[in-house]
């Protein structure tokens, strides 16, 4: 800024004001207009300055399109963003249905293996033992679609938003519900049709609860394979259910549970094991 | 009339060309912007006070958007770059309401 010394209140502070926020308050017309003003009253020859002057038009000009390209720029940013997200998203969408074909391929080909396996087995008697002794491990292990009659445990989000996430269902609650159940005796379990195997998660990244990695959304559907007349009274009497229901009623979380005559329930996804063994075998070549 | 039609224009170049700023001019862009503002209101309550200067006016503008984006470099360097933008903002801010308040002393006499 240009401080030749001017106006009269500046006369007034020699050692320029005391306070620095009394000259932003008070001196608002810039000092040097004062100045050159005092130096036109000095000199009868000089002409008044116009604001038509070329230099001034010019200064105009230029002001004029660093407001203009300010603007462009201000609006050329705001859908840049929105682009960014909205092919964030589409990208989360087009990697979660590769992998859907994928695992639909493995569940293809895994089939294929058993039912080879089944052929190759079926000739002798040896054979056929061990063929019934793999269906029921695998059974055991989670590894094949099972169906039978059990339990539908339902539990969604409260319709308002509330603090904390505590109208939320959160990942602590679907693990504790999918516990209670193998509690009480369930023999399977899936949540919205993912198998619960030995080596499922269930965790929450950001707002999603993901199972077996795969996210998963409201509402959330539980079902356990199991004596429903067991399974029902036991299950609605464990402090689980116990505490879901007193959340159901304090925040409005969703949470019922209804018998079915017939449930049919996927294999589970993570059975392959690769590097556990049977305790004290040889260590093999990865499968 | 001319200076008005001249800033329009300016405006509407701006608009129409929207050039690409470079990346790093774009922290010193809103400086730029209201250091424009400010030169303008002040430029116009100097002439309606009869002592507008056209030297002036480019030189203060000038000089201040260089000492705002100065300062601005500066903080930058130092990690203070976004606070000292801030403060730059507010004092021409100050600057520009107390000139429009002078404005509008001037057109409407109150």
């Amino acid at each position: 800024m240009t401080e030749q010394g001017g106006g009269p209140r500046r006369e007034a502070h020699p050692f320029g004001s005391s306070s620095l926020f009394v000259d932003i308050t008070t001196i608002t017309v810039d000092p040097a207009y004062v100045a050159a003003a005092g130096r036109r009253a000095g000199d009868p020859d000089a002409k008044p300055p116009r604001p038509s002057s070329v230099i001034a038009v010019t200064a105009l000009l230029f002001v004029g399109s660093v407001w203009g390209v300010a603007a462009a720029q201000t609006r050329d940013r705001a859908p840049a963003a929105a682009r960014i997200r909205s092919s964030l998203v589409d990208e989360a969408r087009r990697r979660t249905e590769a992998t859907d074909r994928l695992a639909r391929d493995r569940d293809r080909l895994q089939a294929d293996t058993a039912a080879a396996r089944e052929a190759a087995l079926r000739d002798t008697a040896a054979g056929r033992a061990l063929s019934a002794e793999v269906a029921r491990l695998e059974l055991a292990a989670g590894g094949r679609p099972v169906s039978g009659p059990g339990l539908v445990v339902t539990l969604d989000d409260a319709e308002v938003e509330g603090e904390d996430g505590e109208t939320r269902v959160s990942d602590a609650d679907l693990q504790s519900v999918v516990n209670a159940l193998f509690a009480v005796g369930a023999e399977a379990v899936s949540v919205n049709d993912r198998r619960v195997g030995a080596l499922t998660a269930i965790r929450e990244a950001g707002e999603a609860i993901l199972v077996d990695y795969r996210p998963v959304s409201p509402p959330y559907v539980v079902r356990a394979v199991g004596d429903p007349d067991a399974l029902d009274p036991s299950f609605v009497d464990s402090p689980t259910a116990q505490r879901l229901r007193t959340y159901g009623e304090a925040f409005g979380l969703r949470f019922d549970v209804e018998r079915a005559q017939r449930l049919d329930l996927p294999a589970s996804e993570a059975s392959r094991l690769r590097h556990a063994r049977p305790a004290g075998s040889k260590p093999q070549g990865t499968p | 009339m001319i200076p008005a039609l001249a800033l329009l224009l300016g405006v509407a170049a701006g608009l129409a060309l929207g050039p690409v700023v470079p990346l790093w001019l774009q922290p010193y862009l809103p400086i730029a912007v209201v250091a424009a503002l400010d030169a303008v209101f002040g430029g116009f309550r100097a002439l309606l006070d009869g002592i507008f200067d056209d030297k002036v006016f480019v030189v203060s503008f000038v000089s201040n958007a260089l000492l705002a984006a100065l300062l601005v470099f500066l903080g930058d360097q130092l990690g203070v770059g976004g606070q000292l933008s801030t403060a730059v903002i507010v004092v021409l801010g100050i600057r520009i309401f107390q000139n429009l308040a002078a404005i509008r002393r001037h057109l409407f006499r109150a």
